[in-house]
């Protein structure tokens, strides 16, 4: 009769263990768990392409998507045979696929795929004010391919301060690499470690903002628990942090710009990230989205940025052999 | 269909892989488009370091030895990829077809991106998101454990 028991309790913790929610719903300390390593990475943009008239696409499509994109990856690996040499060219690309690593699918929210992370404007689009941003992109655009002065005049991923495209938020999008993020909780405090470039977002639980004058990297953010959602507000971001741009988005957040932020872990693999975004300087009006970060294996390689960054480097020098030409 | 398709990823910048824009940093501020490199010699070194791995190859030409440094991709993505530093070992001979940098004076070491870094038979040094290197990113249960 004991065998019996012990094997009954043994079969239920099994299933227990192999199922979707075998993970702690709580902290130690009581509060919703979201510690882990998570990514967002997706082949799904910031905003819907003009083709594309619904957020949801179906299956096939999307299935269509990804196959499409591993044509053109392949067709892009096998652009030399062995024993070509490379030539010069006005435009070589520079780089091939192994340095890009957005994932291998669209974006999935409640089983279905999405055209665009924006779901609100309902059309995916970002609801700029065009005369603002014709205003302040060209001469940043043109300080990041002209100016090369000193550091402080590149960009701030070359400065190895905060990664591009927004990667480190608030919103945090996803790019075309590095979509790693790694989530700790401490009584009164969320941390979120974004793998590029060695961002750490210190969330204060229950706390006020900080005084207006105080414009940290990534924003002042605070939080608090609404049930098992986290949400988080951030004001005050950084003036140089205005404009985000990365090879598949460019957004501009202003410092008067405020974002609300909701993480709900609906399993064990996803935390289900919406965002919203209020900063009439530059859009007509709010825009909202919804990415999903999913579980994934291993922790954070650590981005010693600072120390491998010979790209700086590389930049200054260029502007001085150029200069002698 | 096919062309909606292919416009979808043109436009959302999958289609593009030059990088030129606004990644880490900008290719054409770096490197020379007019100085292609094709660099065949042996690994000595690795630096396994964001934002982006560097090899150092040896290479021979007549009695002339240059080491040069190979910009490759981020580590990380690298890692998961499942190319680690038991793969990329000192020795390894790798052909390098890329561009060197602007700042030609090559001290200490000549400086070139990795455009396309294969070994000799022609086989992927850095495998990407395509065929057996392709990322697990979490979304499809089905993908095997590493």
């Amino acid at each position: 009769m004991n065998k019996i028991i012990l094997l009954t309790i043994t079969f239920f913790y099994s299933i227990l263990l192999t199922s979707d929610d075998n993970f702690s719903k709580k902290t130690w300390f009581g509060d919703p768990n979201l510690q882990g390593t998570w990514t967002n990475q997706s082949l799904t943009s910031l905003e819907r392409p003009d083709e594309i008239e619904n957020l949801i696409i179906s299956d096939k499509d999307a299935a269509r998507y990804a196959y499409y994109y591993q044509q053109f990856l392949e067709q892009a690996d096998g652009e030399f045979e062995v024993g070509e040499q490379i030539q010069a060219s006005n435009d070589p690309g520079g780089y091939n696929v192994e340095w890009m690593d957005p994932g291998t699918k669209l974006l999935r929210i409640n089983n279905e795929y999405r055209s665009s992370v924006i779901t609100y404007p309902e059309d995916g689009q970002l609801p700029r004010k065009l005369f603002r941003w014709a205003l302040e992109i060209p001469p940043t655009v043109y300080k990041m391919f002209v100016k090369a002065d000193h550091p402080e005049e590149r960009s701030l991923g070359e400065r190895c301060i905060v990664g591009f495209g927004s990667s480190g938020g608030p919103p945090m999008l996803n790019v075309l690499y590095n979509n790693n993020y790694q989530i700790i909780q401490s009584p009164g405090y969320v941390v979120i470690l974004v793998e590029m470039n060695h961002d750490a977002r210190v969330i204060r639980i229950d706390r006020e903002h900080n005084p207006d004058s105080m414009k940290p990297w990534l924003g002042d953010s605070v939080g608090y628990w609404e049930g098992d959602t986290l949400v988080v507000k951030t004001r005050n971001i950084h003036p140089q942090q205005q404009f985000r741009a990365g090879i598949r988005h460019q957004i501009l957040i202003s410092e008067q710009a405020l974002i609300e932020e909701r993480f709900t872990r609906t399993s064990k693999e996803e935390i289900l990230y919406k965002f919203k975004v209020d900063d009439t300087k530059f859009y007509n009006e709010h825009w909202e989205g919804e990415i999903s970060l999913r579980e994934t294996e291993g922790k954070i390689y650590e981005y010693a940025c600072h120390e491998g960054n010979y790209a700086m480097e590389n930049i200054l020098a260029g502007a001085r052999a150029e200069e002698k030409n | 269909m096919k062309k909606t398709l292919i416009k979808f990823l043109l436009i959302t910048g999958l289609f593009s892989v030059s990088g030129n824009i606004y990644s880490h940093h900008a290719f054409t501020a770096e490197f020379d488009a007019k100085a292609p490199v094709n660099l065949t010699g042996k690994i000595v070194k690795v630096e396994w370091i964001n934002p982006h791995a560097w090899v150092h190859v040896e290479v021979i030409e007549g009695l002339k030895k240059t080491i040069w440094m190979v910009e490759g991709g981020t580590p990380n993505t690298l890692v998961r990829n499942g190319l680690t530093k038991q793969t990329l070992v000192p020795g390894t001979v790798i052909v390098v077809r890329g561009y060197q940098s602007k700042g030609k004076l090559c001290t200490p070491r000549c400086r070139a991106n990795g455009r396309d870094v294969t070994f000799p038979d022609g086989s992927k040094v850095f495998m990407g998101s395509s065929g057996t290197g392709a990322p697990r990113d979490g979304a499809d249960p089905r993908e095997p454990k590493r």
